[in-house]
Formats: C-alpha cells, sequence, structure tokens
C-alpha cells in the first residue's frame, strides 16, 4: 500500500463520511458545510487522477460561489425547528428500501463486471486532465458546445432576472 | 444551424426588446416576426444555404427528420403566438423576457433534433428545461405557480442528475460521448471499461431521464401539479413543443442502440407503455378541472408517442411527426380557448355553444382530434402508431395495440365530457371577449387538422421531397 | 526524501506536485486547530449564568437571528456565479493563447460577446441596481 492508496482510502472516506453527514444534520447549515468538505474531498481524488484544472474549478465554482448561493438559499428560507416537516416512519422505510435495492443492483451489477475487476484508475499519471490538454480540446473540437453553452448562460441570467427582479 | 443560431439570436433580440419598449403589442409583434424569420432560416436549411459554415466535429447530424420536427415546432409556436400572443403578455410585467425564454427553448429544440453527441444532448436538454423552469413560475404572485415552479425545478434538476450519471456511464464504457455504439479503440478509458455492464447501465440511466422528460409513467408524478400550476398560456407551450421533442431525441438516440438496453428492454417499453395509457386515461377520467384533464390527458398521449421506442422503424417515425402535429395543434388551440374562461372546471363550458357557436366548433374539433376520432388528424397519428408496432412484431404487438385501442376509449369519455358540456348543458360561460382575427385563426387551425386527417400524406410527403 | 525531491521538480506535472500544497493545507488547520484549543486550554474560564447570555451595548436580546434576507442578495450572488464559470473558462484559454491562433480567439471573443450581452442586458435592466 503506497502513499498514492493511503491518500485514497482516506479521501474516499471522508467523502462518503461527509457525504451522510449533509444527509444527518439536523442543521441545515451543517449540512451546506458538510458539502464544502465531500467538495474538498473530491477535489483531491481529482488531483490523485492528475485532473488538476478540475479539482480547482471544483473549489472555485462549487465550494466558492455555488455554496455561497446554497446558504442564502438557506437564510432566506427561514427555516426553524417549528417549521421542521414531521418525519413519516413510513416514508423513511420505503425510502430506505428503494435506495437500498438501487444500491444493490448498482453493487452487484459493478462487482459482477469482470472487466473492471481488478483495474486501477490511472493514478498520478495520464495528461488527459491537465489544464493545457482540456484547453486545446475544449477551444479545437468541443468549440461548438462551448458557444452553445453560452445561450444556457444567457438563459439563466434572463431567468434570474424575471424571477429575482423585484416588480 | 441555422435554426439553432437564429433561435439563439431571436432570444438574445427579445431580451433586448424589452429594454427599449414595454408596449406589449410592438413587442408581440417582433416577437412573431422574429420567429418567421426562424422559420424561413429553417426551411432554407433544406435548400442548403446555411448562415455561417461552422465545422461541428460530427457532434451535430442535420437531416431532413430532424428539420422537418424543427418546422413543425416552429409552426406550432407561431400558432401559438397568433392565438396566444396577447395572453403571454398578460402574465407579468417581464413581457419580452418570456418571449425571449420560448426563444431559447425553441433553441435546446433545433439541439435536441440534430445531436450526434451525449454532450449535445445534454446540452440541449438544459437548454430547453431551464427555461421552462422559469416560464413555470412566471406568474409571481400566484402560490401555485411558485410551487408548481420549484417541485419542476427540483425533479427536473434530480432528471438531469440521473441523465449525466448515465452519459459518465456511456463514456466510461466507450471513450467518448458519440450516440453511436462503436467503442474507441485508442482510449485508455475504452481498454480499462470496455465492459458489458456499463453500456446497459449507462442506456438505462438515460432512458429514464428522457422519460422523466417526455412525462411517461412511473415518472409523470411531475406533471398535473406543474402543468396545474404554470401559468395557462405556457402550459399550452410546455405540453406541446417541448414535450414532443422528447420523442425525437428519445429517436436519435435509442433507433440503434434500443438492443444495447439489454433483453430487459423487451418488457421494459411495453411496460411504461401500459402504465402511462393506464394512469393517464384513467386519472384524467376523475378530474374536475379542464386544466387538469388535459395534464393527465397529456400523459395520455405520451402512451402512444412512447409507441416509437416499441416499434422503432420507419412508419412509427413518420407517426411520431404526425402525431406531434396533430396533438401540438390541437392541444395549442384547446388551450388557447381555455385561457380564455374564467372558469376551469367543466361546468364553466357549460353553454358555450350558445354563446360562442364558432369556438365551441372550434374546440369540438381539437377535442375531436386528441381523442382520435376518424377525419381528424388525431385518428391517423394513432393509426400510423399502431400500425407501426404491428409492422415491427407482428401478432406479437397485437395484445398491445388492443390495450391501446381500448385506453383510447376512454379518452372519448372525458374529451367528450368538454363538448357535452358545451352543447348540451345550459349555463352562462363566463369568456373574455375575443377579437375576430382570434376566431379566424382558431378555425383556420382547426380546418388544418381536419385537412391532415382527410390527407395525412401531405404532410409526411414533406419528408422525402 | 523522494517525495519532496518529486515535489520540487517544477516541470513534472503530476500529483506529486501538489505535496507541498497539501502540507500548506494540513499545516494551516492544524495551526487554528491548535491556537483554539491552546485558548480553551490556557485560557481563564469563570462561567456564570449572567456570562453566558446573548447581548448589545448591555441591551437583552429579543427575536431570532434567523430573519429571511431580501432576494437582493440572492439575485447579485446567481450573477456572480454566471460570471465566475464564464472566467474559470479563460484558464485553459490563456494556457494555449499562442498555441491556438485566431481560431480560438475568435471563439473565446465570441463567448465572451455573448456574456457581454447578458452583462449590458442585466444593467440596463437594473439588476444589480441595489436601491429601488
Amino acid at each position: 500500500m503506497n502513499a498514492i492508496e493511503i491518500l485514497f482510502w482516506l479521501l474516499s472516506a471522508l467523502a462518503i463520511i461527509s457525504a451522510m453527514m449533509v444527509l444527518l444534520s439536523k442543521n441545515p447549515v451543517h449540512s451546506v458545510l458538510w458539502l464544502i468538505a465531500v467538495f474538498f474531498a473530491i477535489s483531491g481524488h481529482y488531483i490523485l487522477l492528475n485532473a488538476q484544472f478540475l479539482a480547482i474549478v471544483n473549489i472555485i465554482v462549487y465550494a466558492g460561489a455555488i455554496m455561497v448561493l446554497f446558504l442564502f438559499v438557506i437564510m432566506l428560507m427561514n427555516l426553524n425547528k417549528e417549521s421542521e416537516p414531521k418525519r413519516n416512519f413510513w416514508r423513511i422505510l420505503i425510502g430506505i428500501i428503494s435506495g437500498g435495492s438501487l444500491l444493490m443492483i448498482l453493487v452487484s451489477l459493478i462487482r459482477q463486471a469482470t472487466e473492471i475487476n481488478n483495474k486501477n484508475a490511472l493514478m498520478e499519471s495520464g495528461n488527459i486532465g491537465l489544464i493545457k490538454t482540456l484547453g486545446k480540446l475544449l477551444f479545437s473540437d468541443y468549440v461548438v458546445p462551448f458557444e452553445i453553452s453560452s445561450v444556457l448562460f444567457l438563459s439563466a441570467m434572463v431567468g434570474a432576472v424575471v424571477i429575482g427582479k423585484k416588480e | 444551424m441555422n435554426a439553432i443560431i437564429l433561435s439563439a439570436l431571436g432570444g438574445i433580440v427579445m431580451m433586448f426588446t424589452g429594454i427599449f419598449t414595454q408596449n406589449k403589442i410592438v413587442i408581440k409583434n417582433i416577437a412573431i416576426i422574429t420567429l418567421l424569420l426562424l422559420l424561413i432560416g429553417n426551411l432554407l436549411h433544406f435548400y442548403g444555404i446555411y448562415m455561417l459554415h461552422v465545422d461541428v466535429k460530427d457532434m451535430l447530424q442535420f437531416n431532413n427528420f430532424g428539420l422537418f420536427f424543427n418546422t413543425i415546432a416552429f409552426t406550432s409556436t407561431l400558432i401559438y403566438f397568433l392565438l396566444s400572443g396577447t395572453d403571454i403578455t398578460k402574465v407579468g410585467i417581464n413581457v419580452a423576457e418570456y418571449f425571449a425564454l420560448i426563444f431559447f427553448v425553441l433553441c435546446g429544440v433545433s439541439i435536441l433534433t440534430s445531436f450526434h453527441n451525449l454532450l449535445m444532448l445534454f446540452l440541449g436538454i438544459e437548454i430547453l428545461s431551464i427555461p421552462l423552469y422559469i416560464l413555470t413560475g412566471a406568474d409571481k404572485k400566484n402560490l401555485k405557480s411558485n410551487e408548481a415552479a420549484l417541485k419542476y425545478f427540483l425533479m427536473g434538476s434530480f432528471s438531469t442528475g440521473i441523465l449525466l450519471m448515465g452519459i459518465a456511464l456511456l463514456y466510461g464504457a466507450s471513450g467518448n460521448f458519440s450516440i453511436e455504439s462503436v467503442p474507441s479503440t485508442t482510449s485508455k478509458v475504452a481498454e480499462m471499461a470496455n465492459s458489458s455492464i456499463l453500456t446497459p447501465l449507462g442506456l438505462l440511466f438515460v432512458f429514464v431521464a428522457l422519460l422523466f422528460k417526455v412525462s411517461a409513467a412511473p415518472f409523470h408524478f411531475w406533471v398535473p401539479d406543474v402543468y396545474d400550476g404554470a401559468p395557462s398560456v405556457f402550459t399550452s407551450f410546455m405540453a406541446t413543443i417541448a414535450k414532443a421533442v422528447g420523442f425525437i431525441a428519445f429517436i436519435f438516440l435509442f433507433e440503434s442502440r434500443i438492443a444495447e438496453l439489454g433483453p430487459s428492454s423487451r418488457i421494459i417499453i411495453p411496460f411504461v407503455i401500459i402504465l402511462t395509457l393506464l394512469i393517464g386515461n384513467i386519472t384524467a377520467v376523475f378530474q374536475q378541472s379542464v386544466k387538469r384533464m388535459l395534464a393527465y390527458s397529456s400523459i395520455a398521449q405520451a402512451g402512444f408517442m412512447l409507441f416509437v421506442l416499441y416499434s422503432n422503424n420507419d412508419i412509427s417515425s413518420e407517426g411520431i411527426l404526425l402525431y406531434s402535429v396533430a396533438y401540438s395543434f390541437a392541444t395549442i388551440g384547446i388551450f388557447a380557448i381555455l385561457i380564455k374562461m374564467k372558469d376551469y372546471t367543466f361546468e364553466g363550458y357549460n353553454g358555450l355553444a350558445k354563446k360562442e357557436p364558432l369556438i365551441a366548433a372550434a374546440n369540438t374539433i381539437f377535442l375531436l382530434s386528441l381523442a382520435g376520432i376518424p377525419l381528424t388528424a388525431g385518428f391517423f397519428a394513432k393509426y400510423y402508431m399502431l400500425l407501426s408496432a404491428i409492422k415491427a412484431n407482428g401478432q406479437n404487438a397485437l395484445w398491445l395495440v388492443i390495450v391501446a385501442v381500448l385506453f383510447a376509449a376512454v379518452s372519448v369519455y372525458y374529451y367528450f365530457r368538454v363538448i357535452q358540456a358545451m352543447y348540451f348543458k345550459e349555463g352562462n360561460p363566463e369568456i373574455a371577449t375575443t377579437n375576430t382575427s382570434f376566431k379566424v385563426i382558431l378555425l383556420a387551425l382547426a380546418a388544418i387538422i381536419i385537412f391532415i386527417g382527410l390527407f395525412p400524406t401531405v404532410v409526411l410527403n414533406f419528408l422525402y421531397f | 526524501m523522494h517525495w519532496l525531491l518529486l515535489a520540487s521538480d517544477a516541470t513534472n506535472n503530476s500529483a506529486y506536485s501538489y505535496f507541498p500544497i497539501g502540507i500548506q493545507l494540513i499545516f494551516a488547520a492544524g495551526f487554528v486547530a491548535f491556537m483554539i484549543a491552546l485558548s480553551q486550554w490556557v485560557g481563564p474560564k469563570r462561567k456564570t449564568n449572567d456570562k453566558l447570555q446573548n447581548f448589545t451595548s448591555g441591551i437583552a436580546s429579543h427575536g431570532d437571528a434567523r430573519q429571511p434576507m431580501a432576494i437582493k442578495y440572492f439575485l447579485v450572488a446567481i450573477l456572480f456565479v454566471l460570471f465566475d464559470v464564464e472566467v474559470i473558462f479563460f484558464y485553459p484559454y490563456a494556457v494555449n493563447f499562442r498555441e491556438l491562433g485566431w481560431a480560438g480567439f475568435g471563439a473565446v471573443v465570441m463567448f465572451v460577446s455573448f456574456f457581454l450581452l447578458g452583462f449590458i442586458y442585466i444593467i440596463k435592466k437594473g439588476a444589480l441596481k441595489w436601491e429601488d
């Protein structure tokens, strides 16, 4: 077990535990903070996979900007103890059963897939995720989706103004 | 490509129209003119005239089928603007923005009718959905509209998450984003994971996400609340153009790959079709509000359109185009009338035939077309879908066809309730005053539906000219 | 020492280059945790009921601190995210500036001009105006 593997298991454990805590925390602000921990753990994974650009973008955009938005939304909603809905036992049970079945299917499928057994991801090598390679691809092969994505941004801007601007 | 560029530019034009003028009539007319330009631009593409020569790197492929669907979508939108344009301007104060968002939806439509790459599929679906979430919540003062928008947004983003998961798995299996099932030999990722399990799983995820977008059971739960809560003008648009394009995406993605979903697809697809027909039709019977009934009936209509996945042949491709025309035109017409009504319940329609005979007559034709009565476009639409199933699977498909016909008979009941209310019940319906041009367009639309019902091949000939 | 040697090699663009950053992160977090723990441990503590109460300038607190925020903050935040994402796209362009040539420049200019149109729209609509 070399250093990379130790880091991988550490980050995976951190990501999974933090993701569980997002759901289990009673306080929504704590959930958001745990979610930031998830993003940092995943960024660590990206670095291990040598996808440095993704790691940084993940931190800047998700942990930075989008989490701030999440906090705003939580504060906007004025969540108090009284306004929390009562937890229905049956709903929890149904949720556990259906979510558990999906988990079981996914895990058993991956276990059965002999092709991906005993194969590791490309760790600490490969240049697919490097910013230079990514930039070349983005501005040559993927330039059309890149331009089209600006339409998405424009519609989001219009939407923000329509919904958010006071009449 | 013309359609994508022009619709995006059209959206920008509308954005800025809202800055320079607040005059609702001017805004509406500019929207209509821009849409006409878009329609012309799309038609020019048939003749090989392009605005820009863009190397799309095989990410988009333009064929007559997709272009023809574009034409249908833009024509439907034009009719929709002409009939309900004035009502769009009454939803709120951001009038030009509503039109801009509709143009952005059309941009998503034109991407979804030409994508040849999973990345483009994702972009198309997002460009289609995000403006729709906003349009759903456009009536900010109305609590139901707010709730519908939030519900639609949360459910929609969840399904987009599933779509992305599926695309990621497919990418993992093949090492590229192409929608064709040729595994790349150069990619290291492909060497590692060129497995039999990732592809079907990924396709299943994409399949589920698309079923959500076309509101097929068992992913239909959002439909009644969203369609009911959204401002009626936008429900009309959502339920027609934005929905029909989902089936086009289905065809592009699955026409060559449906078998890769595994042997279970033989069970899954008929199951989805029957469940969609069952839930849509049976629940629609018990509705008291016409708007909510139309929401459920749109689920039921999706059940028929899903036959395109079951049969997956030339007839079903033609059928889905015919179905899009019949369904979109009729639904736009019905909603245009519904918006004018004060009371959305069945009782609200009581005695409409006495008060507004022309509108009632047009409404009857639209309802008959949705029900699939002969001599209307809806009949041939349903006929083509069922015929394609027989052609594809012979005797094995007979039971499915019989079930579908039975449900079509059920649907006659709730469509006829409206007709019954209009003609055979006494009452004084409150309907907003309509001008002559509204009635003329409505009657012309009804005439088109009957014309297509008499000569359906006229529409389809466009495919092969 | 093999790790640090690798890390000091600037041309080696691999996960090892992030080792110093990792150490820095651990050090920063550890330092903060240590200082907080230290002040808790060393500092004098006299807990009385009055001392633990919230107060501002001697006035007793009233009401809840969780007031709903104005939607303006939200609008600014969401517009910030959009332009933040736009800026992210500049990084991969910047490192490839020379190689991409005019074609890449055209692509970026087109993308930015779309955003500029959006920006003009936002300004003209007064979405960033705080007072209304």
